[in-house]
């Protein structure tokens, strides 16, 4: 549990207060608490970051696919889970335009051709670019909290903005995978990188 | 015309003009009132209708662009969304709420306003709404495919509705006055076919009853509606009434001269009568002179060739024809009143009947007579005629109280139901009331000639001067117990022409 605890505190910008970083480290020792503090307490970042996984497929339009598995809307977390089942529970009872929506966790970018989000992990840093090729194929969204995710050709990248977590989008990535990013959720990224 | 004293009554006396005028301005402008009142409220009900699908819809909008806001946390860009209100100018301010119902954003026209609380909305409905005060409130679910996640709340102003109500109050009034000056136009002109026909015939109805005039007639009018109906009757009517005027005035002529035709044969054949009277009893008087004068020169001369009982058959021939020469002499009298003119003055009776009194004095040696002579009017009569009168009644009053002594014989005057009437009462031996009737006709006599003499003249020629005077007479009395003779006599400066 101290891995991604130590990613995210590394996803942090040098302008994060310290109180914040002690109070997301005690939130995710705790983990195993942290769906009861949610109900009482402001929620984790790691429980933000589950509810926008479970809204940004309401902001994306996927071409047409051919595979069986549209029958199901499968968030994906590639790597290391730093979840716990706080995606699980983001996505429970949720549907997107009747299709039901799932957690998946893979452990290659090929099995991302079942899934309409791909979370990646920190831990997958160093193979990005050719997981990142992989799953352009895929018709996939790709969110993650590693920096310049957006940058390296990632579509959609989390980041902590005082204690709130925003996004930078990298439209033309979204684009070379045909996917079409609605104008509402462009308006919310703190930057939006649009092809040359 | 009194009642316009009162106010209560000012109404009964406004003409129809004023009535129909009145009439017309108040249901025209009733009827406009109504129809303007009722557009109004239908008018400002649309408008409130209106009102909440345009802020429902706008409330649409916002939801759906600050639906990322919401899902994303993102409440500048919420505020952002709301800030476009700006471009409405009656939304006053507007909030977003969460899906939990705590204020996410909120914007206010003019700043510094707190986040109003949730309102609530009922469960099962997707949008509340209230009219308070001068604004209206909304609030609308934030539905995101197919999801609640959040609701938008909307304060609008209502001065727009309220400056609305006021343009369109404005604008009744002014439909109003036009409206009614335009009643009162159009009335005074149809006037001319309802109120002037009226107003003529009503006042041809007053010239005919105030003047008694039924030759005029009331103006028609070329119209033939009830009005026209009412003039024609009416003027019939009084071409009835005129015609049966100049018929009853006709047979009130022929009536009047035929009266005064029968007068003038009356007064000749009584003229006749009269001069034949006179005629016969002054014919009458040579032939009895004669028989008078060879019956006294008979016993003067003839006395010693006669005997004793050819004497006394001769002093009641003598007796006879002085007795006729009476009866001869009166009839003259009375054929005299009659043809007699009257010579009408003021009289004082006093003197006149102490006069008379004293005449019959001289005849009365001997007797015991009480006199009672009280006040006597002043009368309008023939002062020779009305002695006669009197010297009549008192010197039968002398005769009829023969027996009595001492004889009591009373003059005066009393008011009987209001009218002055003059009374002669003896204490004599009366007469029976059965006879009263024939007490004024000529020979007509109540007692034996043995009795009391005369001629039964003298009563009707009382009667016959009383009449020509235009008074009355009559008399009341009972068997020894007196008579008393009342008579009517024109009082002084009222006497009618004679």
């Amino acid at each position: 549990m101290t891995a991604p605890a130590g990613s995210i505190l590394r996803l942090r910008r040098a302008a994060a207060r310290p109180s914040i970083r002690a109070c997301l480290a005690a939130g995710l020792i705790f983990g195993g608490l942290a769906g009861l503090r949610a109900q009482t307490q402001k929620p984790t970042e790691y429980e933000v970051q589950a509810a926008y996984l479970s809204n940004f497929g309401r902001f994306v339009e996927y071409p047409a696919r051919t595979s069986a598995a549209s029958d199901v809307f499968n968030v994906c977390v590639l790597g290391p889970d730093p979840f716990g089942s706080l995606l699980d529970a983001a996505l429970r009872n949720e549907a997107i335009n009747g299709v039901p929506m799932a957690a998946k966790r893979i452990g290659t970018p090929e099995e991302g051709a079942a899934c309409r989000i791909v979370f990646l992990t920190v831990s997958k840093e160093s193979q990005l670019t050719a997981i990142l090729s992989t799953l352009g194929a895929t018709g996939a969204l790709t969110v993650s909290g590693m920096p310049n995710f957006a940058r390296r050709g990632g579509m959609v990248q989390f980041i902590l903005d005082g204690n709130r977590v925003r996004f930078e989008i990298n439209l033309a990535a979204a684009q070379r995978a045909r996917l079409t990013l609605s104008s509402q959720l462009l308006k919310l990224a703190v930057a939006v990188r649009r092809a040359p | 015309m009194t009642g316009a004293r009162f106010p209560m009554f000012r109404r009964r006396n406004y003409s129809i003009r004023q009535k129909l005028t009145s009439m017309n301005m108040l249901v025209s402008g009733a009827a406009l009132l109504l129809a303007c009142t009722a557009f109004a409220i239908y008018e400002l009900a649309d408008f409130r209708t209106t009102m909440v699908n345009s802020l429902s819809t706008q409330a649409q909008i916002i939801g759906a662009n600050s639906a990322s806001a919401l899902l994303f946390n993102d409440a500048e860009s919420a505020r952002n969304t709301l800030s476009a209100l700006q471009a409405s100018p009656n939304i006053i301010s507007a909030s977003i709420y969460t899906r939990s119902n705590n204020i996410f954003a909120t914007w206010s026209r003019h700043g510094g306003e707190d986040a109003p609380l949730f309102p609530g909305i009922p469960t099962g409905q997707t949008l509340t709404y209230s009219f308070g005060g001068n604004e209206l409130v909304l609030t609308r679910v934030i539905d995101f495919q197919g999801k609640r996640i959040g609701a938008v709340r909307i304060r609008s102003d209502l001065s727009e509705v309220s400056g609305r109500l006021v343009r369109y109050t404005g604008i009744v009034a002014a439909v109003l006055a036009m409206s009614l000056f335009a009643a009162f136009v159009f009335s005074s002109i149809f006037q001319k076919a309802t109120a002037r026909p009226i107003a003529q015939l009503a006042d041809t109805a007053r010239i005919v009853s105030r003047e008694k005039k039924y030759s005029v007639r009331a103006p028609t009018t070329t119209n033939a509606d009830e009005i026209a109906l009412l003039i024609e009757a009416f003027n019939e009517m009084l071409g009835q009434i005129q015609e049966r005027d100049s018929a009853l005035q006709a047979g009130r002529d022929e009536l009047e001269l035929r009266v005064v035709r029968r007068t003038a044969q009356l007064e000749a054949v009584n003229r006749e009568l009269e001069s034949f009277t006179y005629s016969v009893a002054h014919d009458l008087r040579a032939p009895l002179r004669h028989i008078q004068g060879f019956a006294d020169a008979l016993i003067e001369e003839c006395s010693g060739q006669i005997d004793e009982a050819a004497r006394g058959y001769l002093t009641r021939i003598i007796e006879s024809t002085r007795r006729m020469d009476q009866l001869i002499n009166d009839l003259l009298g009375l054929a005299q009143v009659g043809r007699q003119e009257l010579r009408v003055q003021p009289t004082k009776l006093d003197p006149l009947v102490n006069d008379v009194v004293r005449d019959l004095n001289h005849e009365t040696q001997g007797r015991n007579i009480e006199w009672r002579i009280g006040d006597l009017p002043t009368v309008d009569c023939d002062p020779g005629l009305i002695k006669l009168v009197f010297h009549n009644l008192l010197s039968n009053a002398v005769k009829y109280t023969r027996p009595r002594d001492p004889a009591i014989i009373e003059a005066g005057q009393q008011t009987v139901e209001g009218e002055r009437v003059i009374y002669i009462r003896d204490n004599g031996v009366g007469f029976n009331m059965k006879y009263a009737h024939k007490l004024f006709g000529v020979f007509e006599r109540l007692h034996r000639r043995e009795d009391f003499e005369g001629t039964g003249v003298g009563l009707a020629t009382v009667q016959r001067i009383i009449h020509k005077h235009g008074g009355r007479i009559w008399a009341e009395a009972a068997v020894d117990r007196g008579a008393t003779f009342f008579l009517t006599l024109p009082t002084a400066g009222q006497s009618k022409t004679l």
